[in-house]
């Protein structure tokens, strides 16, 4: 029942510790492999630790969301830590750059994470596609359950809330607008210049609609296949933007790096796709003309080496990251608001898990009355089944004020009382307690749902 | 006349810095609106000058050095006029400030009239014609300078946050080095017949078409130096650091040959 969430991101690791970590999860089925040795793991009793998880990968971190079983300790999330560190780094030192959040941690950086307060550039709106996608594939791997489902809209919800209701995003310095602000310290207006965009992804396009918005009208796109590129291009532009645009073949794009002033890379490839002997007789073909080369994808693509030729400028993420470092400061007055918001978010849903938390009481209760109502009408009603629909209802309206009224009192602090009085009054045993809530939670869990928001979750998870 | 007068043009730079120190974005067009007065100021003075003088070469250390500051000032509001860049009279003068200060200490000396058989107007567009190019030069120069550290601030990613200008063009680096071509294409050929006008003279006055001087042997590499960086900007594309680094060679030349030539031959190129 308790939300763990393990992972590094920008701020506590540099970019070849995340370059490491990513490639490990660079495509689906990686992704899926790391999640089924996790879910591997056992304690000491041999039962499983963790329930439901979901990774989430994007450039500047790798988290791994994760919801443990009831009986896992706190000696049990070191333990997957240990092994998360294990398996990326073959390193037990660089478990020192994973951070470990717990509980109602967990939730407000899982919601301030959502809300873009994390990012590298605060209010970027990226992240909350990213957390989709995760969110997707862990439905898709079936490794996120109800509690995760609750979690992430949750989540989403919060994000929404965030941005309508603060300036966050309204001004946002995104990575795409410093790459133009680069561009700009470097060329003298951009109408004239030629933008070489490698890799159709979400990145590309945001960064090639600034372009657009200050004036380059040449862009040539490529991807490694072409009907990707085509259909990006489709999608993702106006149609007026579109005219500016020219799909390549991949084949080509070497031939067309040397009428590029602007190189844009964020494709998925594992390897540098320029690489410093390629660059050298581009240069001297541009006789010495700037190149600027942007390389946006993790892994990097494009070889850091470049950099030190001569009237080539080349930018990594990492280094459009520290240069907005600067604007982060205009950004906090916005941010503490946004906090607020998500204050109030993660207390409701920790309200709501504390509600879950008086389950084990509800359902001992409902068990001892079903028990008695069971044995005495079974000495008047001899047909099975009839008895189980008099039982049924016969409990449920016996225990529907009570039930109510302990569910409501889990939300004050004061709540923990009338949880005692009604344990007292029906002399539930605290060992019989634990022992139901290990055999019957998720039965109950499913009951709950029945008369809370818990069903919309639930409905949109099969659509 | 009175040397005071230099120090109207030089409060009214140093004023205008004062409001630029201010680093109010208000206030940065009351910061071009000094410059240009301090650049009007400076054309009154001249014009008075040459109106009591007649059209003659400044003939006076104090007044020489005055010329150039106010040609130097010139091209600086020509440039600003046609790139609409404020950086290059901010940076830029520094140098008429230092040339007003050296204008106002200097002893009111007569230059000795070393050439009195020779033509007036060749003496003066010859000085007129240096001093153009030169002035263009260190324009080159200043220009050249921020070139290569912006460069730099880009290349080694650090403390990218740069004064922000009104007109937002900032210091890309491409208008930089736009900058730094037009002025050795243009300051070339006037340095170029400058240079040829001095031998002539110096031809004309001892009749022999060159003097080994020290003054001499630098100008001549200095021309060369620019010759080479033209030749090779415009047949192979030379550009950007290696370009400015020529620049700032070039003018750290110039500087010397000048100061050779006014410091330690006080009696003019050495001709006595």
């Amino acid at each position: 029942m308790d939300i763990l969430i393990i992972g590094l991101n920008h701020k506590t690791s540099n970019i070849n510790e995340r370059e490491t970590v990513s490639k490990k999860l660079l495509t689906p089925e990686l992704r899926r492999e790391f999640i089924e040795k996790l879910l591997e793991l056992k304690d000491e009793a041999g039962r499983q630790l963790i329930k439901e998880i979901a990774v989430l990968t994007t450039c500047n971190r790798s988290e791994f969301i994760m919801n443990l079983s009831y009986w896992t300790q706190g000696k049990g999330g070191h333990a997957i830590k240990n092994y998360i560190a294990k398996y990326f780094f073959d390193d037990l030192e660089k478990e020192k750059i994973l951070y470990m959040y717990l509980n109602e941690d967990a939730v407000r950086h899982l919601f301030t994470v959502a809300s873009s307060l994390d990012s590298m550039i605060i209010g970027e709106p990226q992240i909350l596609g990213q957390l989709k996608g995760a969110y997707n594939e862990a439905c898709k791997f079936n490794t996120s359950g109800q509690f995760l489902n609750k979690l992430f809209h949750k989540a989403f919800n919060c994000a929404k809330t965030v941005r309508t209701e603060t300036k966050i995003a309204s001004s946002a310095v995104s990575v795409s607008y410093a790459a133009v602000e680069l561009s700009r310290k470097i060329f003298n207006g951009l109408e004239d210049k030629k933008v070489l965009l490698l890799g159709a992804g979400e990145m590309g396009k945001l960064t090639v609609k600034h372009f657009i918005k200050y004036g380059v009208k040449n862009i040539n796109i490529a991807n490694r296949t072409a009907e990707k590129a085509r259909r990006f291009v489709e999608e993702s532009f106006e149609d007026k933007e579109k005219t500016y645009l020219n799909v390549i073949d991949f084949s080509e794009y070497y031939k067309n790096l040397p009428n590029s002033d602007i190189v844009l890379c964020s494709t998925g490839s594992e390897d540098y796709i320029l690489k410093y002997d390629d660059i050298l007789p581009v240069i001297k073909m541009r006789k010495q003309k700037p190149l600027f080369l942007i390389d946006i994808s993790m892994p990097r693509n494009i070889d850091p080496e470049i950099n030190k030729i001569p009237n080539v400028y080349l930018f990594d993420i990492d280094d459009i990251g520290k240069m907005i470092e600067n604007n982060i400061e205009i950004r906090k007055r916005e941010a503490d608001a946004a906090i607020d918001l998500i204050n109030a978010s993660v207390a409701e849903f920790m309200n709501w898990k504390e509600s879950l938390n008086t389950v084990p009481v509800i359902i001992s209760l409902r068990n001892k009355i079903k028990n008695l109502l069971e044995s005495e009408l079974s000495r008047y009603i001899t047909d099975e089944k009839e008895k189980d629909i008099v039982v049924n209802s016969l409990t449920n309206k016996l225990l529907h004020e009570p039930t109510m009224l302990i569910k409501k009192s889990s939300l004050n602090p004061d709540g923990i009382n009338s949880i005692k009085t009604v344990k007292a009054l029906f002399n539930l045993d605290a060992e019989d307690y634990s022992e139901v809530s290990k055999k019957h939670i998720s039965e109950t869990v499913s009951e709950l749902a029945a008369d809370s928001e818990y069903n919309d979750t639930k409905i949109k998870l099969v659509k | 006349m009175l040397k005071e007068l230099y120090l109207i043009p030089l409060i009214l730079y140093i004023f205008s810095y004062l409001v630029f120190a201010l680093k109010d974005k208000k206030y940065y067009k009351f910061f071009i609106y000094l410059i240009y007065a301090g650049f009007i100021c400076q054309t009154i003075i001249f014009f008075t000058f040459l109106g009591i003088r007649g059209f003659a070469p400044p003939v006076h250390i104090d007044r020489f050095v005055f010329f150039n500051a106010w040609i130097l000032m010139l091209i600086v509001v020509i440039f600003s006029f046609f790139y609409k860049v404020e950086y290059i009279p901010l940076y830029i003068t520094p140098l008429v400030v230092l040339n007003l200060i050296i204008a106002f200490f200097v002893p009111h000396v007569h230059i000795k009239p070393v050439m009195p058989n020779t033509d007036k107007i060749i003496l003066f567009t010859h000085i007129l014609l240096i001093l153009i190019g030169d002035s263009l030069f260190a324009l080159a120069f200043i220009v050249s300078l921020i070139y290569i550290f912006q460069e730099r601030k880009i290349k080694s990613k650090k403390n990218l946050k740069i004064l922000v200008m009104p007109s937002r063009s900032g210091y890309n680096l491409e208008l930089l080095d736009n900058i730094n071509y037009i002025c050795l294409k243009v300051g070339f050929p006037f340095i170029t017949i400058g240079i040829v006008m001095g031998i002539y003279l110096s031809s004309s006055l001892f009749n022999t078409f060159l003097i080994v001087k020290p003054i001499e042997i630098m100008s001549l590499i200095t021309w060369l130096i620019y010759a080479i960086l033209l030749h090779e900007r415009m047949a192979k594309g030379l550009r950007g650091k290696r370009a400015a680094v020529f620049g700032i060679i070039g003018f750290m030349l110039i500087l010397a040959s000048l100061g050779l030539s006014f410091y330690f031959f006080p009696a003019f190129h050495g001709f006595e």
